[in-house]
Formats: structure tokens, sequence, C-alpha cells
């Protein structure tokens, strides 16, 4: 019982991970028209609890990608420099929809695992009630 | 007559100490075992009971708010399963001929 009852928690954490990377695609998106807006990426790592493993999953530090800004062409710009051109910004909307479609599938795997485990449980009580 | 009666009631009184109650050893750890599983389903409930406060007012996120309510909701259906035998057994227990 105290397994499944930690695949609950297991479930949640890789959700709440899996929502945290979704939220920061989404602001990637938000700002994909945003002059010099860096896209940020959210690594995973291992859950810890007062020095030990939960085999949670967390996210890390917020991170920022460095490959170069585009170079948009548009003498009109008020940011524009003398060839007319300016910094936008390095999201690419292809990532970030792949990277969206991923978070998605992965939160549906453990929203399924969680969905499992509750349904184990509870067949294992009715199991006592007959 | 009256000596056998007499000797009834000495063999009655003899037999007496044997049928009263014993305090049995292993009481104290079944009966802590016991209180130690209603603190934890006391603790689950409260513990998501404050998960559900701070997710309404916006300070916890949906995950955790359903993590406990999953967790919280198999706390009681396996206390209420456990009471129903509970129940179950001790109306058995006084169903039986005697």
């Amino acid at each position: 019982m105290a397994d499944l009852t930690q695949i609950l928690s297991l479930s949640a954490s890789g959700m709440k991970a899996q929502a945290n990377r979704l939220r920061h695609v989404s602001e990637n998106i938000a700002n994909a028209d945003t002059p010099g807006y860096h896209r940020k990426t959210v690594s995973f790592e291992a859950e810890f609890q007062n020095g030990t493993k939960t085999g949670g999953v967390d996210t890390g530090p917020v991170e920022l990608d460095r490959t170069a800004l585009s170079r948009i062409f548009d003498p009109g710009h008020p940011m524009a420099d003398e060839q007319g051109f300016y910094d936008g910004s390095n999201v690419d909307l292809m990532y970030e929809v792949a990277d969206a479609r991923e978070a998605q599938r992965s939160y549906e795997a453990n929203l399924k695992m969680f969905d499992q485990a509750r349904q184990m449980s509870s067949s294992l009580l009715e199991l006592l009630r007959r | 007559m009256d000596i056998r009666s007499a000797i009834a009631n000495q063999g009655y009184a003899a037999t007496k100490p044997a049928t009263s109650p014993k305090a049995d050893p292993n009481a104290g750890a079944q009966g802590g075992a016991l209180v130690d599983a209603g603190k934890s389903f006391a603790q689950t409930l409260s513990q998501s009971e404050e998960i559900a406060k701070a997710a309404l007012v916006g300070q916890a996120d949906s995950q955790a708010l359903v993590m406990a309510l999953a967790q919280s909701e198999l706390a009681v259906d396996t206390v209420v399963t456990v009471r129903d035998k509970v129940v179950e057994a001790y109306q058995e227990i006084l169903r039986m001929p005697v």
C-alpha cells in the first residue's frame, strides 16, 4: 500500500515538472517576437529530500539558449542599425511546438500511471469488501 | 446437602480467578500499531486539507491538489473498509449461538 501511495506522489512530481516545462515553452512562444529575447530551457533533475533521492523528478535552474539571435531586416524599426537589421529572438516555433507536444505526452504518461495506481489500490480494497 | 452446596461454592470460587480478564502482554504493541495507523490517517487528512486550502488561494499547483485528494480518498477508503470488516466480525460474534 505504501508503494501505491508513493506512485501517486512520484507521478505528481512528474506532472509538476512537465507543467513547469510547458510554462517555459509558452513563455518562449509568447516572446517569439520580442527583440533580443533568448529562449528559456529547463533541465530535469532527480529530486532530493534530506540528501536522499526520492525517485521523483524536479526541474533544474532555468537556462538561456545561447544561440545567435535572428537578424531581421526592417529599416523602419526603431531598433534597426545602419544596415536596417535588428536583433530578434532566437525562438524557433517548430522547436517550441515539438517541445510542447513532448511535454504533453509525458504528462499523459504520468497521468496514466497515477490513474493506474489509484485503480490498483481501489481494486485491492474491493477484495476486502466482499 | 449443605456440605455439597458448600463444596460447590468452593469449587466455583476456585475457578473464578481462571476466568478473570488477564492483561494481554501483546495488547500494548497491537494497540500501539493501531494508534499509529490512526495517527498517520489523521495526518494524511490534515495534510491534504492544508494543500486544498493552499490550492484554493493559488499557492499550490493543481497536481499537488489532485495527489493530496487521491491520497486522502485512498486513506478514507482503507479505513472505511477495515471498519466495515471489524463491524461485520463483531456482528458475526454476536450472532453466535450461545
